[in-house]
């Protein structure tokens, strides 16, 4: 009887432990967003140039349900709304830390694409994240971003106008949604510092071939989801990023693109979070801008 | 970006491949039972100090012969991710001086690991080899030293990748006390040195940026003969 006890325990007590939660760093300590005015860590720094008028920027909350799991989501657009019915939007999907004020910064670098304002860019707070309702979950993160492609085509915005851009966490909800469409089909990927998969994490931290499954239940797979991208890619890693390794994740993804057109940055000296740093923002925002353009 | 949560994931991720100190140093006696349990792992920077990852195991081990020593050990840590860790392995006297105070035990064995999530199996081959000392007078304590390696049998990673790293290697330096039915083990390991750890979010205790250290504890009584 003892024994069967112990053996219950231990086939209970198998079950526990898993560390999806572990993919996701948020920051929900926040009781309003406070974008330029805001005091904590931020990834980046960019100078006052790049600064965007309080005119042009508009919080957003949107109900995020398609699979009935409804949660209110915090996002902010920049930009005139107006020029969503007519022209390109760039959708951005930020990385694992915080929240938007974080990742403020580079939401304003893309707000500068081509000059100031010239392309609408909407970034979101994933459920979970700052002031979005809900744990952070794979799956919602894929419904959260999808509500802002309905918003987005609520306010007018077709399918040849999406640009969507993925930087490390992001770049999960940005490939998903372009390799399987749900309410508006992107017509360009961009995808910063991205990972390929958590069977990739594993045999980089083991050195064995271990299989992610072992530790997550995370179904995350952008090194197999990319095959199904036709649309143009644009990709960017660092060279020397520690935290997601170009060489086995980022390079596994953009090797595994068999779309129309394709193009890879590798920046030298680049980190994890400081590409766009490293490059230098001219350099940086004109390789984006050419990209939209072509 | 080194927060503490990718921090804590990537140390348990190492912590399956570095699992356990030395199971079998000394062949038992014909028909002598033991019973283990074994703490440690990965040696981790943490707030400025070296500190031995929490890895825990099981293990019975029983003489099969006076040269054979057969040993099974379950890795209790592993089983509460939801995977079944379990490794098997037969210590050998390969040789013994006259004096009985030196002598040599090879160890054949091998890892199994499965998931009850995705039903993934791996299977690790095991080659060790340890030399052992009693020092003491009265021949009870040891000290010992070895090397061993996992053999990695899949040649493909995720995504089609090559598996370049066919071996997973360490070195072994440790101390077993002995009294009359217990005895404690204290152990080093470095392991996996031919394999980049650096850089890194985790700070591994890691010489050169190779491999990482670790610390292990364990403990054993033996519970018949």
């Amino acid at each position: 009887m003892r024994n069967l006890i112990i053996i219950a325990f231990l086939l209970v007590f198998s079950s526990c432990l898993r560390l999806d939660s572990f993919l996701y760093n948020p920051d929900t300590s926040i009781e309003a967003y406070g974008y330029d005015s805001y005091e904590g860590e931020v990834e980046i720094e960019v100078g006052p140039e790049y600064t965007i008028a309080d005119s042009m920027i508009h919080p957003l909350t949107f109900q995020s349900h398609p699979s009935g799991d409804d949660k209110k989501i915090h996002a902010v657009y920049l930009g005139n709304i107006a020029d969503i019915a007519t022209d390109t939007i760039i959708l951005y999907c930020h990385g694992n830390r915080d929240h938007l004020d974080f990742y403020w910064p580079r939401i304003k670098l893309l707000a500068n694409v081509g000059g100031k304002n010239r392309y609408g860019v909407l970034a979101m707070d994933y459920r979970g994240f700052g002031l979005s309702e809900g744990p952070a979950t794979e799956e919602g993160m894929y419904e959260d971003v999808d509500a802002c492609m309905l918003w987005l085509k609520q306010m007018g915005l077709t399918d040849d106008r999406l640009v969507i851009y993925g930087f490390s966490l992001g770049s999960a909800p940005a490939t998903e949604l372009t390799a399987n469409p749900r309410t508006l089909q992107p017509s360009k990927l961009m995808l910063e510092s991205c990972f390929a998969s958590d069977d990739v994490f594993v045999e980089d931290a083991s050195g064995l071939s271990l299989p992610g499954s072992y530790f997550t239940s995370l179904q995350i797979n952008n090194g197999d989801e990319i095959k199904k991208v036709e649309e143009p890619f644009f990709w960017i890693h660092g060279v020397d990023d520690s935290f997601i390794r170009m060489d086995t994740h980022g390079e596994t993804v953009f090797g595994n693109y068999r779309g129309s057109y394709s193009e890879a940055h590798r920046i030298e000296g680049g980190e994890h979070g400081d590409v766009p740093t490293v490059m230098g923002y001219p350099e940086y925002l004109n390789a984006v801008y050419k990209f939209i353009l072509r | 970006m080194a927060t503490i949560r990718s921090f804590i994931l990537y140390s348990l991720i190492l912590f399956f491949a570095s699992c356990n100190a030395t199971r079998v140093i000394k062949p038992l006696e014909k028909g002598e039972k033991q019973l283990s349990a074994g703490l440690g792992g990965p040696g981790i920077i943490y707030a400025g100090a070296p500190i031995p990852m929490p890895l825990t195991s099981v293990n019975y081990a029983q003489g099969v012969d006076s040269n054979v020593t057969l040993s099974v050990g379950m890795h209790t840590t592993s089983l509460a991710f939801g995977v079944l860790q379990s490794d098997v392995s037969l210590g050998i006297r390969a040789y013994q001086s006259k004096s009985e105070r030196f002598g040599l035990t090879a160890t054949p064995g091998i890892h199994v690991l499965y998931d009850l999530y995705e039903n993934n199996f791996r299977t690790y081959p095991q080659l060790e080899a340890t030399t052992w000392w009693q020092y003491s007078e009265s021949k009870q304590h040891l000290l010992y030293g070895g090397l061993g390696t996992w053999i990695e049998l899949f040649k493909q990673k995720a995504h089609g990748q090559v598996q370049t790293n066919e071996l997973m290697p360490w070195i072994t330096v440790g101390h077993q006390f002995n009294l009359e039915r217990w005895s404690y083990l204290t152990e080093f390991k470095y392991l996996g040195f031919q394999h980049k750890t650096a850089p890194s979010v985790v700070d591994f205790v890691s010489p050169g940026g190779n491999g990482t250290i670790g610390f292990y504890f364990g403990v054993s009584r033996t519970i018949g003969k």
